[in-house]
């Protein structure tokens, strides 16, 4: 029998003699009223307390590409394939994110923290790298969404990047996960605007219920650009910086292995919730695919614009408006993703409820991701439209090492005790990782010999 | 071990006992167990070295697409 991490915590009379960190004291706060509710017996009181990490992390993969990527794919396939497929994959997302929840919960450590641990500063290094590269791509493309979405009602570009900075500094500047929290789920709400948009685009209803059982129609068969659109839309559910956030989240938010199954109804109330919003953006650019409006090009604001003539200014606003969220929330949080994996591999206090003047490189580290990005998408004549196009494949190809580490961790008994997982778990995590290294492959493919698929 | 050292750190005579009654210990700044290195097998060992190799060569990839399309005619 192998020796349980919980052996090796300080014994029970020696607890009472360590120091309290003004962290700890912010966290007991919130505990305390989850215990009071608990006792209470209050489950909806209970439920709000605790969820928050689910939701965000799901409502925050809705970003800038993402959206770009659904209104991409209702304008060029319509009402067909992708409504399920878009469901399969935020399904996808669940599975793996729950599991981010369960190690979170059981070992109150972050995701970065345990690969350090447990593999070694190397293999925790490159886990970081890719953590950092990728991320700092998707927060530029982020950026680039706010613009779009504030240039639809002629916000200058430096008023809307820079706005968009001083809301994420504004937020970390509370020192208090609860309150960031709190604030980004108040924007993370109005991902849901796309679903009146949808409605004013008048979808067919036994066409959407159609789809959804016959995976179909797919105009223009399998090509090139349908593949690719495939990869797009994957990138836009499961992606590596979820689930370092989503852990690093359960543990800054202090929960524990008895919150678990809020945890997961939480997960799954945000991929439902992301997943209604991805649709409602596919519905809504429908009509852009029955007037034959060629999208390939599309880039934020342009959809917007085109909708106007389909479901009037209104509407056309509501999309924009949508859009600045998508970037806005995910701004948020994968500058937040980055900067807690950043103090998990460094061995600092990886916490939002850590005070400023104790734990200044963390926050410095969250503010320069985002600062840097903010100023790249101001860089005049920088590739912006080939980084928004690429960030997804990114995402996909950079999943599998990640998810292999999330499972040896959920596998690791010595850690993970009685939540280690269950063999149903592993047929479903290790099907999404041979999924996506399927998906890479076929993309390199694709890449290499172009001609393989039609291209049209 | 973090933070054992912050200024805001509060003293254990400081009446904090219902800290102790709502936090686990392993919630504790100061208390976080470490869980020490895994033995990693032959086998896993190669399962992470070649998805690494993956990702390089993913990259490589991309790269190509960059220069690509950065050289496409207009």
């Amino acid at each position: 029998m192998k020796e349980r991490y919980h052996l090796r915590l300080p014994a029970p009379e020696s607890l009472k003699d360590l120091p309290i960190s003004q962290e700890d004291l912010k966290r007991a706060e919130d505990r305390r009223d989850v215990k009071r509710h608990r006792e209470e017996r209050r489950p909806i009181k209970l439920f709000w307390l605790l969820l928050g990490p689910g939701i965000l992390v799901m409502l925050g993969e809705n970003d800038g590409p993402s959206m770009i990527s659904y209104a991409t794919t209702g304008a060029t396939y319509g009402v067909g394939f992708f409504l399920p497929f878009i469901l399969l994959t935020f399904a996808m997302a669940y599975v793996v994110q729950e599991m981010t929840v369960r190690l979170g919960a059981v070992t109150k450590k972050g995701h970065a923290e345990l690969i350090n641990e447990r593999f070694g500063k190397f293999w925790g290094w490159f886990a970081m790298g890719d953590l950092a590269f990728g991320n700092l791509l998707t927060l530029v493309t982020e950026f680039i969404a706010i613009r779009a979405g504030l240039g639809f009602f002629h916000v200058p570009s430096a008023l809307s990047v820079f706005g968009a900075f001083l809301i994420i500094v504004g937020a970390v500047a509370t020192q208090r996960y609860w309150t960031w929290e709190r604030i980004v789920l108040s924007f993370a709400v109005f991902n849901l605007i796309f679903i009146p948009v949808a409605v004013l685009a008048h979808p067919v209803p036994t066409q959407i219920v159609k789809a959804f059982f016959s995976w179909g129609p797919i105009p223009g068969g399998v090509n090139a650009s349908f593949i690719l659109l495939v990869m797009s839309n994957i990138g836009a559910t499961v992606t590596p910086w979820m689930l370092f956030f989503q852990q690093s989240a359960v543990v800054d938010k202090g929960l524990t292995p008895t919150d678990i199954s809020h945890g997961r109804i939480d997960t799954a109330l945000g991929a439902l919730l992301a997943a209604i919003a991805a649709i409602a953006t596919v519905l809504a650019c429908v009509p852009l695919f029955t007037s034959h409006v060629d999208a390939s090009n599309f880039q934020g604001a342009d959809f917007a614009q085109a909708l106007v003539p389909h479901i009037g200014s209104i509407g056309a606003s509501l999309f924009a408006l949508g859009l600045f969220e998508a970037g806005i929330v995910a701004a948020l949080t994968i500058s937040l993703s980055s900067a807690y994996a950043f103090g998990e591999v460094t061995g600092r206090s990886a916490s939002i409820n850590s005070p400023i003047k104790e734990n200044l490189p963390f926050y410095a580290f969250l503010l320069a991701a985002a600062g840097i990005a903010a100023l790249l998408v101001l860089i005049p004549h920088a590739p912006l439209v080939f980084i928004t196009l690429i960030v997804n494949v990114i995402a996909v190809l950079a999943m599998p090492p990640a998810i292999v580490f999330l499972l040896l961790l959920v596998n690791d008994k010595e850690i993970m005790g009685e939540h280690a997982n269950r063999p149903l778990g592993n047929v479903f995590g290790i099907g999404v990782t041979i999924f996506l290294i399927l998906a890479g492959l076929t993309y390199g493919i694709l890449t290499i010999f172009p001609h393989l698929f039609p291209t049209s | 071990m973090k933070n054992t050292d912050a200024t805001s750190v509060s003293s254990p005579h400081d009446n904090h006992a219902w800290v102790h009654d709502v936090l686990e210990p392993d919630q504790l700044a100061a208390a976080k167990p470490q869980f020490g290195l895994r033995k990693l097998g032959a086998g896993t060992l190669l399962l992470l070295w070649i998805l690494r190799i993956y990702v390089l060569l993913m990259i490589l990839l991309i790269s190509y697409q960059v220069w690509k399309a950065f050289h496409a005619k207009p």
